[in-house]
């Protein structure tokens, strides 16, 4: 890996620069059932292909920013601040 | 200039290199093959082969024949004993039968086998020894630019001028030690175009990176460069080379062809011997023959006449029977007579020095007409220019042979028959080839032979060479010494704000999430760590100790939503923690699993002050900003780690000594357990937090980093006349689990959840909503698989971390800490044990080096169970 990931606060950086934060989730109701919660926390879609991410800017604004990547090329398709609260 | 050959004084002359300057000193053989010891002399002299490595002030495997000579510099010969005229080794060749192509998978068939041959084929085979020593420096740099080129031949100067025209930002990386590229080694050296160096080396947004080998191209655009004698006091620097285009200018290198003792020194390339005659001012050889057909061998002919050799014959490459000759040629053979000469100069196929393209994406594939993989499907930013690019290539492939002598890959000797035999073995596709015999795979990278043992592949298996397919180059290529990937070693150790008092104190050191902490004191009456040890275990249950706790993680979290986030991420309540309180805060993740743990105090209606673990802090700290992410709350988080200094004062007496300094009442009415107040100890400002980790009387002392070693002086000094001792991560380790206190990440793994470790206690289920809420409350609702206990050792023995826990000769757990404990007079520690063992009073049984000791289960604290010290 050594491809380079635009923060939209610093701007292109090393990816080394980033923690990995994983594959960005949609945390189930606060009712929801066993299943659901174990199947957030554990299992992970695991995409061969274009998918959206957590990524820590811990070497730069130290801020969490969300990126699209393409998991095959390490292609970074946009990367923005989240809006949303999934996660 | 001098320098030293095997301890011998060798003159150089300014230009040369190591191998120039030898060859001009009468040297003919520079290396040992890796399996047969076989004498092996100057072939490419541009840095390609491998057979003029040597050992070079203590770095293995240098190329000598493009390194330049430094003076005093020391050189020695490798894999050769004696030495490289005689190496007794080279009897292997006799035995060639014995040592087949793959013969150790052969041969040693059983592990025991090859571990007793392990050693001695790795002395015989192989390459240059790695000194422990580090003999040389080595640097990083990072360069961002508009377009790199890499080759400074002439296609890589004409790309470079018309970009940087266009006023790009310029990298120009070549590998050799002036621009020119193969000009400078031209019949006239006229052909280097001065002007347009010169040019380049004016311009201000062209940076020219001279002696930098390009070693691979790897995602975006990064390029590896490997820079040989940066300035005076590095060797190499890596330069990570990041460019919006890449111009691959690297031009082509000529490889040997295919007949037998083909490996004799005196056997060379025309693009050696132009480099040893126009570079150097080198005659190679008296008597030569010329090998090779047309324009191209009448033109190496006639440069060496001009030089004085005598040229015995112009041979055409398919007329070759044999070289002779033993440590040196001697003459050749070939269907048209043989010619005595002691030199014999190969016109070779060139091949196109493509393999940066293959690496960042692009392919490269055969073309019939030009005798080469030529590059194509080129990914976007890239571009080939020049001799790289194949359009100009006239090869005529050479013909083969399937002789045991006729040597393919020069860097592990492997000949065509052991092709030819792999083939037969069912190792018929070039990849697998490759992998069984290691063709291609050695030093050179198969520069020398990837064409070769394609070429033998294709035939043997009655495929087109365009079937046959490609090894892929992989990067580093040419090779990197670990030193310079390795970089300067800049190792940033974080010292507390009382490091020097511990020095002075005679502290040994651990090192500790990059913090360095005491481990313990090193004191005149204790001669060993654990009498030390004990000794200031004493002193915190019988009078009064001290530890710096600076490396906590501190966190300053403030803002209105500041207790709807901590109620949020951990499973305590702190929106209902009175301010001046102080609480136990445990964090778990979705999942109901142990994440860290420490203490809040509430300073004030919006502010709380949170401590972590020491190694966990940033992990935390980025845990808080991940859960605010996109919530609109008002709430700040600040890491104020290094700005405090944070101390314990524990034991009996440390009222006492706290008392004479503070300027508040520290009575347990005025100043209960779990209590914080802001307060001043010697004019200092301080926080201090009245916990009980080690389970006496005591307060944790935050203050400001810049005054924390005053106060730390100033408890001391007022704690002597109760006998203070300053005590290590030791001490408080033992004095935490004679508590049971659990630490998070020893005595709690990736699984465990708090009602497993007895942490129950602090979730709180009723709570609306909070981080592992729902997978809590489902672990609450049913029996934990295991649980974290206490035992006690019943005989005398200390049981390792990890040890098994044994009932009734089945594993049921494991020990996750234990120490020898002074008020137990004997070993304690904390276990994970299945659930239905984890009753107070259960028989286990504990291995203890080896042997099963027996241990009683217990679920309360070793020491003051019920809590009262603490409270006093």
């Amino acid at each position: 890996m050594s491809f380079l990931l635009p923060c939209p606060h610093c701007g292109p950086r090393s990816v080394y620069e980033f923690r990995f934060g994983g594959e960005v989730t949609q945390q189930p109701p606060i009712d929801a059932p066993e299943t659901a919660w174990i199947d957030y926390r554990f299992n992970r879609a695991n995409i061969a292909g274009v998918q959206k991410e957590w990524w820590f800017h811990r070497s730069g604004c130290g801020q969490w920013i969300q990126a699209v990547r393409n998991t095959i090329s390490n292609e970074v398709l946009e990367s923005f601040l989240p809006e949303e609260t999934g996660r | 200039m001098k320098f030293f050959f095997q301890r011998k004084p060798v003159e150089a002359t300014p230009g040369d290199t190591i191998a120039s300057a030898l060859y001009r000193d009468g040297r003919r053989i520079f290396s040992r093959s890796f399996k047969y010891h076989r004498p092996r002399g100057l072939l490419c002299v541009s840095g390609n082969c491998p057979n003029c490595m040597m050992n070079v002030d203590g770095v293995p495997n240098v190329r000598t024949c493009v390194t330049p000579v430094r003076e005093g510099m020391s050189v020695k010969s490798q894999n050769a004993f004696p030495s490289l005229e005689t190496d007794f080794l080279s009897a292997t060749q006799c035995f060639d039968r014995l040592m087949p192509v793959g013969w150790y998978y052969k041969t040693f068939t059983h592990p025991a086998m090859w571990h007793a041959a392990e050693p001695i084929i790795r002395k015989a085979a192989g390459l240059g020894e790695i000194l422990p020593t580090r003999p040389a420096e080595y640097e990083h740099e990072w360069i961002h630019t508009d377009a790199a080129i890499i080759g400074g031949g002439w296609a890589g100067i004409h790309a470079a001028l018309t970009m940087a025209e266009h006023g790009d930002a310029i990298v120009l990386v070549d590998d050799q030690t002036a621009l020119g590229g193969q000009l400078r080694y031209g019949k006239s050296t006229d052909a280097v175009p001065a002007d347009a160096i010169a040019k380049l080396q004016g311009a201000a947004n062209v940076r020219i990176l001279q002696d930098s080998s390009c070693f691979g191209m790897y995602e975006g655009n990064l390029l590896g460069i490997l820079q040989r004698n940066p300035h005076s006091d590095a060797n190499e620097r890596l330069v990570h080379l990041r460019a919006k285009r890449v111009v691959v200018a690297t031009g082509t290198f000529e490889t040997p062809i295919l007949f037998p003792n083909n490996d004799l020194p005196g056997v060379m390339l025309s693009t050696g011997v132009r480099r040893l005659l126009h570079l150097h001012g080198i005659v190679p050889g008296r008597r030569a023959v010329v090998l090779g057909g047309g324009a191209v061998a009448e033109e190496i002919a006639s440069e060496l006449r001009a030089a004085g050799v005598e040229i015995a014959a112009v041979v055409e490459p398919r007329e070759v029977v044999s070289a002779r000759g033993s440590a040196q040629v001697k003459g050749i053979q070939t269907s048209n007579g043989n010619f005595t000469c002691d030199l014999i100069v190969i016109c070779g196929p060139h091949v196109p020095n493509a393999g940066l393209v293959a690496q960042a994406g692009g392919k490269l594939e055969w073309n019939n007409d030009r005798g080469a993989f030529l590059p194509a499907d080129l990914p976007p930013n890239v571009s080939v220019a020049g001799d790289a690019a194949g359009e100009m290539l006239p090869n005529a492939l050479p013909p083969l042979s399937t002789h045991k002598r006729a040597f393919v890959c020069l860097c592990s000797d492997v000949s065509c028959k052991d092709l030819c035999d792999g083939i037969a073995e069912g190792f018929d596709q070039i990849e697998t080839l490759k992998r069984y015999t290691t063709a291609t795979m050695g030093p050179c990278q198969g520069r020398m032979c990837q064409l070769s043992a394609i070429g033998i592949c294709a035939h043997d298996t009655g495929r087109t060479v365009a079937e046959t397919g490609v090894t892929t180059s992989r990067p580093p290529n040419p090779s990197v010494t670990l030193g310079a990937l390795a970089g300067p070693s800049h190792h940033p150790t974080r010292f507390t704000p009382m490091h020097s008092s511990h020095q002075r104190m005679g502290a040994v050191w651990m090192d500790m999430g990059g913090w360095k902490r005491s481990r313990y004191y090193k004191r005149h009456e204790a001669a060993t760590e654990s009498e030390s040890v004990l000794l200031e275990h004493k002193s915190v249950r019988e009078t009064v100790g001290i530890i710096d706790v600076s490396t906590l993680g501190k966190l300053d979290v403030r803002g209105r939503d500041a207790s709807r986030l901590l109620d949020l991420v951990y499973t305590h309540r702190f929106s209902e923690l009175r301010v001046n309180q102080v609480r136990y805060a445990l964090m778990c993740d979705s999942g109901g699993i142990i994440l860290d743990d420490g203490t809040i105090s509430r300073l004030a209606e919006d502010r709380y002050f949170v401590t972590t673990t020491s190694g966990n802090l940033d992990f935390v700290h980025q845990w808080l900003q991940w859960q605010l992410v996109g919530k609109q709350w008002d709430v700040h988080i600040c890491n104020v780690t290094a700005g405090y200094g944070a101390m314990n004062l524990a034991g009996p007496k440390s009222r006492d000594v706290l008392a004479q300094l503070a300027d508040c009442d520290l009575s347990s009415t005025a100043f209960p357990y779990m209590a914080c107040r802001e307060a001043k100890i010697s004019e200092c400002h301080a926080l201090l937090l009245r916990i009980g980790f080690v389970g006496e009387t005591g307060w944790e002392i935050h203050c400001p980093a810049e005054s924390a070693e005053g106060v730390w002086q100033r408890l001391l000094d007022a704690g002597k006349k109760f006998g203070i001792e300053a005590f290590g991560v030791e001490a408080q380790r033992l004095l935490r689990l004679e508590k049971r206190h659990v630490i998070v990440g020893v005595d709690t793994d990736a699984l465990t959840n708090p009602y497993e470790a007895g942490l129950g206690w602090a979730v709180k289920l009723d709570k609306e909503d909070f981080v592992g809420k729902s997978l809590l409350a489902h672990a609450a609702k049913n029996q934990t698989r295991e649980k974290l206990v206490g035992f006690i050792l019943k005989e005398a023995g200390l049981p390792k971390d990890g040890a098994a826990i044994v009932m009734n000769g089945q594993p049921v757990g494991r020990v996750t800490s234990s120490r020898f404990s002074p008020i137990q007079n004997g070993a304690i520690g904390l276990a994970f044990v299945r659930a239905s063992e984890a009753r107070e009073g259960t028989s286990i049984q504990v291995r203890v080096d080896g042997k099963l000791t027996p241990a009683t289960v217990t679920m309360r604290p070793f020491y003051d169970p019920e809590g009262l010290r603490l409270r006093q």
